[in-house]
């Protein structure tokens, strides 16, 4: 009691004495404002970071290029810009200063928020780039997600796209991938830690202030766990000072989308007829008994040397007919043009005490796919308030969306319909002549649905996520120097599914029990973030000194209710409550906690020499009590050059800096429950229920059992074991060298950076593959591979203006990384591709083990000079022997290709003319090659499925030259092997984004009251190249069960007033 | 200063870190236990029937329940079916005798999976078997009785292995994880067959005559069981399946086990209620697979490892028409003047046409068998709403490739409250049979004939023939009449067959054809007679001459007796697995 008192007395002491001291200082500060102006036609600029040198504080102009600020009357301020020289200005007693600000390619006054603290972009001394938001705005409207709009002009940022309406994108990898398991980055949006990428995706670019990548693992490590596949800060604009007067911007896009130039081309019923009928006569099968209720065949009978006479397609489906055969386009009446219209209101408002921002979009995809939709209403609302004398300062950060999606669905099958609408036979009429839909009828025909149907009965199927995201935060300026923050921050996402599955009656493939399937997930995690920043300035010796505590806990519950037989199928009455059938409930409950320390200096000395040091510890629920502490460092070290004495009379070189870092992170990117030994009463599940999948929606995998030989009603059940523990289960550790250059030559109209790193990461979290005998549910997380990852990212600009006042910019940037896995227990390898003696150590998970291709047997002859190879025939794919030893066999394959790039690039060059500004970007990668999903259609046969027009091409005696073997249906040869006769350089470069924009004079919209109107077209993924060899459509369709990426128009403005 | 905001530091620092509490890191699972908490008394039969569960959990495309696949498809009564040769084209290869390589082709569909299912099913019995071991028979009485059901369980899925790969590791319940995978599969052909015998005889030793649950193994399943295994062991096999002798003493120890069932259970009156809902757990069921529907799961614990077989061109069904009687069998069930087997002029001529079947002496239960043309499917002459269930040729799927007849056992009315359609796929809560009564008979019957006791096998084979003349009252059409000209008739020694011994061999090995047709036994009878190269060879080569896919189709003897044991497993075992000859 007596030590509490003691303790208190000294804290109130402290406490009187800070505030003291905090109130002393106040009186040396003066209020400065003023207006920044653009030199070369005296516009204000809004936006100019104004900082108070050798200080992390600072301010913004607001939208009329005015600013106010707090500063000691003795400091400096630094007036900065992107595109534009920095200025410093001493106050010397002034409290007006105007600005007037000369444009350069310069970026590196820009304040850089490096992990809890900011800095400027010249002194930053990790690996991080800088996301220039304006330059990407449209293209983020037009796709409604800012990740999409990043692909290609991030050095290191890898992204590749869906053309799901929701714009969600399939991969997003930061330097490669390091890890076996989640590659995931992690994002901080306004201080708030998720690893939910829709979250960012739901952020409307005018509320973003700035979107920065930090991809070693020196920047990084300050954020710890979860932040080894690199870290995206966001930041949404927090201050604006324009007195009070409300600021307010609007952005519109409208879009069109096609898939046209993404589609396959396949073959008419009759053309499929011929194939169908060259197939079989080579197969010596009859075709007429194989196909001929689909198609009326004539031919000589002679199995060695056929000849097709006529081939005609008999006229209805399965001789049914209500269903006359058609010649059916399935991509093309699957498809329509999608229409997005989104649109976001930001309104801003502040002055020195109290800011406001308040953002609302709105965003609709009518999709390509017919029945599929999506819809998104998103909303920012920032604020914060000072109070005494802005030593205090609160502030709310929130965030929320609400998004429903209607997107490709299954067929009964599971078959998705994007395939089916490649690989349905077009003798299927799209509907019969009473207007129901076609489907497979009688023989010939697979057991696949029309996907026009599938579509249209799912069209009531929803998802639907509503998320809240933000922070509580108080500043509490002790010192001058000292800071204290304090945030909460929540991550909430409330996720719903529909899943209405209507009765179906198509052909033979039906349904004849109706369901509705409802999901919902609750996502929760809170965030506690404290920290304490000090600086000190002693001579020429700069410290910045951050310690701070966060604890973060996640929570995930499910529940999923279906139930059977609605007697009435319209979408108001699938509700569970209506249905008279059977239902069953499912769900679980997990979640996970981490707690952490960490700390970190920064020293600079005389805007020569830069250095930090970090150290975080990290906790997580994921590991046993000995190993769930982590604890991650990192140093760095850079050097300005320039401002080396002798180097200062160089007035080429403006800027050059070398930067020097090492860093650890670490990743628990696995199962919340992952070291325990567990079992489970897993009552009636199907292993659809754990691995989503065709045929595992008939396997039971439950320990129900109907013991009593009744049939039916609840059965007696027990337990099953789903995983091994493994106590001593530690954390995945990432260690980086990263190597930097930054560069501004001939007064900055060169600017540039590079990058070098090389990491490796240990202790790989792995749940391998095991033997069977060991049994089921035995799997466990184990800490087993190691990885090593180089690579190099390179930024290079060149911006200048001809004397008639056209500008002109050219910015490129380079990435490129080579990842292979070093280390992999013995016993783990089989799960990976591989042969003993030839395993997957020293190649990465991406690279594809196969056979290799030797064009295509001509004479018996060659097929008897071969090595032995099972299926072997004239026109057959020859495979190569490479172990020599005679026969052709799972011992013949080698690595033959990798599925990520070796090297990614953007080029962007933007043009400016008075008011006329065009801008074309483009990116690509090399060194890809991957699985071209059109080799499937178009160069093999499939006897119930449409095949592509290279098949009427096939090889033949007379036609010796083709390289796409004969047509066969039995497929002896077994030529779907993965070979690299499928492989195929799919490296491409694609311009993405081509606009041209017209800035609407001032004198003419000053009368409608506007300070800014900009009104701009732009069209999307225009078109690309790609290498000889490479047959498919668009080389970024890898998955043909998605929408295609679209090629989309757009026309948009922008206004503010 | 410095010292001041240290202080401060250290002191905001101390506050938020003890704030966050002790316990913040450990996380409880929700949902879940350990391993302790299941294995306790009360528990323990929970295991047991997980353990259950597990010989029936299985799938379309690695089936643990129906061997269609490998026991039919794989012998001369059915041919694959489905879409065409390369849909599911893996059992192409295998009905083509292709698979030449163990890893398929990169394809892990059916063998491959099926041996891990089964290794799923026994691990759970071994961890129930090791649970129970560790109880007190004080506190649990009934402890040898659980342990005998989990080890009849274990012995019944290792007798399914051994029969598809003969070289499988045998692990119990007392290894750990490191000793499994030290485990080998080497063992002698003898000493694996008497590994899985021993964990019947135990069953035999400590299981009840009676069940209370009607699902359990009893002490009549474990000796019919351990019949079985006795007699596949019997026929010795060298390392390329030769069989090289037949140990008189095992065929001994199958007439003695089979003795001890005889009388215990009987006949179905029909022969088609082995293969009707209703009759789950007759008096001709030894042990059964039980399935079930509206049990509280989504789609019901049914038995979908024939789910693809169903027939296609009519709206009572879905898809998709595998599993195609062979012309072969077809033909099988002609019968002679005398109504008994044509041994060797069966397969002389064809029965395709509805007047061939009438022309033709047919053995009634080609009607349960085989879906014919103009014949009731599934005892079902009517319709179903206004759907015919009389079988038509348009019912299948691409008859030019496998002709018109289907399979018919495990097929159920698409009106009857033990069928589930999912998707385009059937399930059915009809119970799999995998001991049936007439399966001792026939057993005990070869065992005998072994033996040189053909005599006494007669009665147990005219036992069989008996009950298959009765079952003609299901078969008939609308109007009374029956499809098939139905002659069938007892073996009468001295009167219409000289019942030698090689006369009594070919009539069991006939009579068994018939009984199990299409039930998927059929393969492992030929391999374990020693005589599937030169069957099946033969088969082939007439049977090619009327389906041209069969065309290069050739049973390489010394290989093809088994599968392969699959890559993956002999990889992760870092080549520990001996593979079978001839891969």
């Amino acid at each position: 009691m007596r030590n509490i008192n003691k303790q208190l007395k000294i804290r109130f002491f402290l406490l009187v004495f800070f505030l003291g001291l905090s109130v002393a200082s106040a009186f040396a500060q003066v209020k400065i404002t003023g207006t920044v102006t653009d030199a070369s036609n005296q516009s204000t600029i809004p936006g100019v970071s104004i900082s108070v040198k050798g200080t992390n504080t600072g301010t913004m102009t607001d939208i009329d290029g005015k600013y106010t600020i707090d500063v000691d009357a003795k400091a400096t301020l630094v007036f900065s810009f992107i595109g534009f020289t920095t200025q410093e200005i001493p106050v010397q007693g002034k409290t007006i200063i105007d600005v007037n600000l000369a444009s350069t390619a310069q970026q590196l006054e820009q304040l850089i928020v490096t992990g809890y603290s900011s800095q400027k972009k010249v002194d930053v001394t990790g690996a991080i780039s800088v996301v220039e938001m304006k330059k990407i705005a449209s293209a983020s409207l037009s796709s409604g997600n800012v990740m999409q709009a990043l692909q290609g002009n991030v050095p290191g940022l890898y992204v590749t796209k869906s053309g799901n309406p929701s714009g969600a994108s399939d991969q997003i990898l930061i330097r490669g991938v390091n890890t076996l398991g989640d590659t995931h980055p992690l994002y901080i949006i306004d201080g708030v830690p998720t690893t939910r990428p829709e979250v960012f995706a739901a952020i409307n670019p005018g509320s973003i202030e700035s979107v920065q990548v930090l991809k070693d693992a020196s920047a990084c490590s300050i954020y710890g766990s979860r932040a080894a596949n690199g870290v995206i800060i966001v930041t949404t604009k927090t201050s604006a000072k324009n007195n009070g007067k409300v600021n307010l911007t609007f952005n519109t896009n409208l879009s069109v989308l096609s898939e046209k130039k993404e589609r396959y081309t396949m073959m008419s019923s009759l053309d499929r007829g011929k194939v169908l009928w060259q197939a079989c006569v080579n197969d010596h099968t009859d075709p007429t008994a194989a196909y001929g209720e689909i198609y009326a065949y004539t031919w000589n009978g002679d199995y060695n040397n056929p000849i097709l006479n006529t081939v005609a397609v008999q006229p209805f489906v399965g001789g049914n007919t209500n269903y006359p055969a058609g010649n059916t386009d399935w991509q093309d009446v699957s498809y329509k043009k999608g229409y997005v219209t989104n649109s976001d209101l930001t309104l801003t408002a502040g002055n020195d005490n109290a800011f406001v921002m308040a953002n609302f979009g709105y965003l609709k995809n009518t999709g390509m796919l017919v029945y599929t939709n999506y819809d998104r209403i998103n909303g920012k609302l920032n604020s914060n308030f000072k109070m005494f004398d802005g030593k205090l300062k609160f502030g709310v950060n929130s965030q929320f969306s609400s998004s429903n999606e209607t997107g490709a669905t299954p067929d009964v099958g599971s078959a998705p319909t994007p395939g089916l609408a490649i690989s349905l036979a077009p003798t299927i009429p799209l509907y019969g002549i009473d207007g129901t839909y076609g489907g497979p009828i009688g023989g010939g025909y697979s057991d696949r649905n029309n996907p026009v149907l599938m579509q249209d009965k799912n069209q009531w199927d929803n998802s639907h996520n509503s998320t809240i995201f933000g922070n509580a935060y108080g500043e509490w300026k002790i010192l001058k120097n000292l800071v204290f923050r304090s945030s909460i921050g929540m991550d909430y996402n409330a996720f719903k599914q529909k899943n209405i599955e209507q009765k179906i009656n198509n052909g033979f493939v039906t349904r004849s029990t109706n369901s509705l399937a409802l999901s919902t997930s609750d996502y929760l995690s809170i965030a506690f973030t404290n920290t304490l920043n000090y600086n000190l300035k002693t001579g020429e010796h700069n410290f910045d000194i951050l310690a701070g505590t966060e604890s973060i806990k996640t929570s995930v519950e499910n529940v999923t209710s279906t139930a059977y037989d609605f007697a009435v199928e319209t979408e108001q009455y699938f509700v569970l409550g209506a249905a008279s059938g059977q239902r069953t409930t499912t769900g679980f409950n997990t979640g996970s906690s981490l707690l952490s320390q960490f700390g970190k200096i920064g020293y600079s000395y005389s805007d020569l020499l830069l250095a930090s040091v970090t150290l975080r510890r990290d906790g997580s629920s994921r590991f046993g009590s000995d190993t769930r502490y982590g604890i991650f460092p990192s140093a760095t070290v850079g050097v300005r050059l320039n401002n080396l004495s002798f180097m200062k009379e160089m007035k080429e070189i403006n800027n050059l800096k070398v930067r020097a870092g090492y860093g650890e992170v670490g990743n628990q990117s696995i199962g919340d429950l992952a070291q325990f030994g567990l079992y489970e009463a897993r009552y009636g599940a199907t292993l659809n229920d754990y691995s989503p999948g065709f045929f595992e929606q008939y396997y039971n995998i439950g320990t129900a059992y109907d013991i009593n030989g009744v049939n039916t009603g609840t059965l007696p059940s027990g337990f099953v074991s789903i995983q091994a523990p493994n106590a001593s289960l530690k954390w995945e550790s990432t260690k980086e060298i990263n190597l930097g250059l930054d560069f501004g030559l001939l007064s900055n109209k060169i600017v540039g950076s590079f990058d070098y790193f090389m990491r490796t990461t240990d202790n790989i979290l792995i749940k391998p593959p095991i033997a069977s005998a060991i049994g089921e549910g035995q799997q466990k997380w184990l800490n087993g591979a190691t990885k090593e990852n180089k690579g190099w990212e390179l930024s290079l600009a060149y911006q200048d203006e001809t004397k008639g006042g056209l500008t002109y910019a050219v910015s490129t940037n380079f990435g490129a990384f080579h990842d292979k896995i070093t280390k992999l227990p013995e016993e783990v390898q089989a799960g990976y591709p591989g042969l003993p003696g030839n395993t997957i150590l020293g190649h990465s998970q991406f690279e594809v083990f196969g056979y290799q291709s030797a064009g295509i047997f001509q004479t018996p002859a060659e097929v008897a000079a071969w090595p032995t190879q099972v299926g072997a025939a004239p026109g057959r794919i020859k495979y190569v022997d490479l172990n020599g030893d005679g026969v052709v066999n799972s011992l013949d394959q080698d690595w033959i290709g990798t599925t990520l790039p070796k090297l990614e690039y953007g080029v962007r060059i933007n043009l400016g003319y008075k008011n006329f500004d065009f801008s074309a970007f483009g990116s690509g990668v090399t060194g890809r090659k991957g699985i071209d999903a059109y080799i499937y259609y178009n160069n093999f046969v499939e006897s119930r499925e449409n095949a592509g027009p290279g098949t009427l091409n096939a090889w033949t005696a007379a036609n010796p030259s083709s390289d796409i073997p004969s047509a066969t249906i039995t497929d002896n040869n077994n030529e779907k092997r993965t070979s690299d006769y499928l492989l195929r350089n799919n490296s491409y470069f694609k311009l993405r984004n081509l606009q041209i924009g017209y800035n609407l004079p001032v004198a003419i919209i000053k009368k409608a009251g506007m300070s800014q109107l900009r009104v701009y077209f732009q069209g999307e993924n225009l078109f690309w190249i790609t290498p000889k060899g490479y047959i498919g459509a668009d080389p970024e369709r890898t998955d043909i069960n998605r929408i295609p990426v679209p090629t989309s128009y757009s026309f948009g403005l922008s206004a503010s007033f | 200063m410095k010292y001041i905001s240290k202080i401060l530091v250290f002191v905001i620092a101390g506050v938020l870190i003890t704030s966050c509490g002790k316990d913040f890191l450990n996380y409880q699972p929700q949902g879940v236990v350990t391993q302790e908490q299941v294995s306790t008394s009360a528990n323990v039969d929970k295991l047991v029937i997980a353990a259950y569960a597990g010989i029936t959990n299985d799938e379309m495309i690695g089936p643990i329940t129906s061997m269609w696949v490998y026991g039919s498809v794989r012998s001369d009564d059915a041919y694959k079916g489905g879409g065409g040769v390369d849909d599911v084209g893996d059992v192409n290869k295998y009905e083509q005798y292709y698979l030449t390589t163990p890893d398929q082709g990169g394809s892990d569909w059916m063998a491959p999976r099926t041996w891990t299912n089964f290794y799923k099913a026994i691990s759970r019995a071994n961890l129930a078997l090791a649970a129970a071991n560790t109880l007190d028979v004080a506190q649990f009485p009934s402890k040898a009785q659980t342990q005998a059901e989990l080890r009849f369980l274990r012995g019944h899925s290792y007798f399914m292995l051994k029969r598809l790969f003969n070289k499988v590791p045998f692990i119990d319940e007392t290894m750990t994880q490191d000793q499994i995978l030290k485990t080998s599969n080497d063992l002698t052909n003898d000493a694996l067959w008497n590994k899985i015998a021993d964990d019947f005889k135990f069953a035999l030793d400590n299981l009840p005559e009676k069940q209370a649950q009607v699902g359990r193994a009893n002490k009549f399943a474990a000796a019919a069981y351990l019949a079985k295994v006795r007699l596949y062991q019997a026929y010795e096999q060298d390392v390329n399946h030769n069989v090289t002798a037949i140990n008189p003493a095992r065929l001994q120890e199958v007439v003695d086990l089979t003795g001890q069932v005889l009388g215990h259970y009987g006949l179905q009156p029909d022969y088609g209620e082995n293969f009707l809902d209703g009759f789950d757990n007759g008096v001709e069921s030894i042990f059964a697979a039980q399935f079930s529907l509206n049990d509280g799961t989504e789609a019901g614990r049914a038995s979908y490892a024939t789910g693809l077989n169903s027939p296609t061109g009519t709206p009572l069904y879905g898809c998709c028409d595998f599993h195609k009687a062979s012309q072969n069998m077809v033909n099988a069930f002609k019968t002679d003047a005398n109504g008994l087997p044509m041994f060797d002029t069966f397969n002389n001529s064809d029965m395709v046409q509805p007047a061939d079947f009438q022309t033709n002496g047919v053995d009634p239960r080609l009607d349960h068998t085989v879906g014919v043309p103009g014949h009731p499917f599934k005892y079902r002459p009517g319709s179903i709403n206004g759907n015919s269930m009389v079988y038509q040729s348009s019912w299948a799927r691409v008859p030019g490739v496998y002709g018109f007849f289907s399979n018919m056992k495990e097929q159920q009315a698409p009106d009857c409250a033990c069928y589930f359609k999912k998707g385009p796929f059937m399930g059915t809560s009809k119970n799999v049979d995998f001991l049936r009564y007439s399966d001792v008979l026939l057993q005990r019957a070869e065992a005998l004939i072994q033996l040189n006791r053909q005599a006494e096998a007669l009665p147990l084979i005219n036992q069989i023939r008996a009950r298959a003349k009765a079952s003609t009252g299901r078969t008939k059409l609308l109007d009374g009449t029956s499809p098939s000209n139905y002659r069938i008739e007892e073996y009468k020694d001295g009167v219409n067959i000289n019942w030698t011994k090689a006369n009594a061999w070919k009539a069991l090995m006939f009579e068994r054809r018939l009984e199990f047709g299409m039930e998927g036994d059929r393969y492992f009878d030929l391999v374990r007679w020693g005589i599937a190269a030169e069957t099946l060879n033969g088969y082939l080569a007439v049977e090619k001459t009327k389906r041209d896919f069969l065309t290069y189709a050739h049973f390489t003897k010394g290989r093809d007796e088994y599968y392969p044991i699959p890559q993956r497993e002999i990889t992760f075992t870092k080549g520990l697995y001996v593979q079978n000859a001839g891969y």
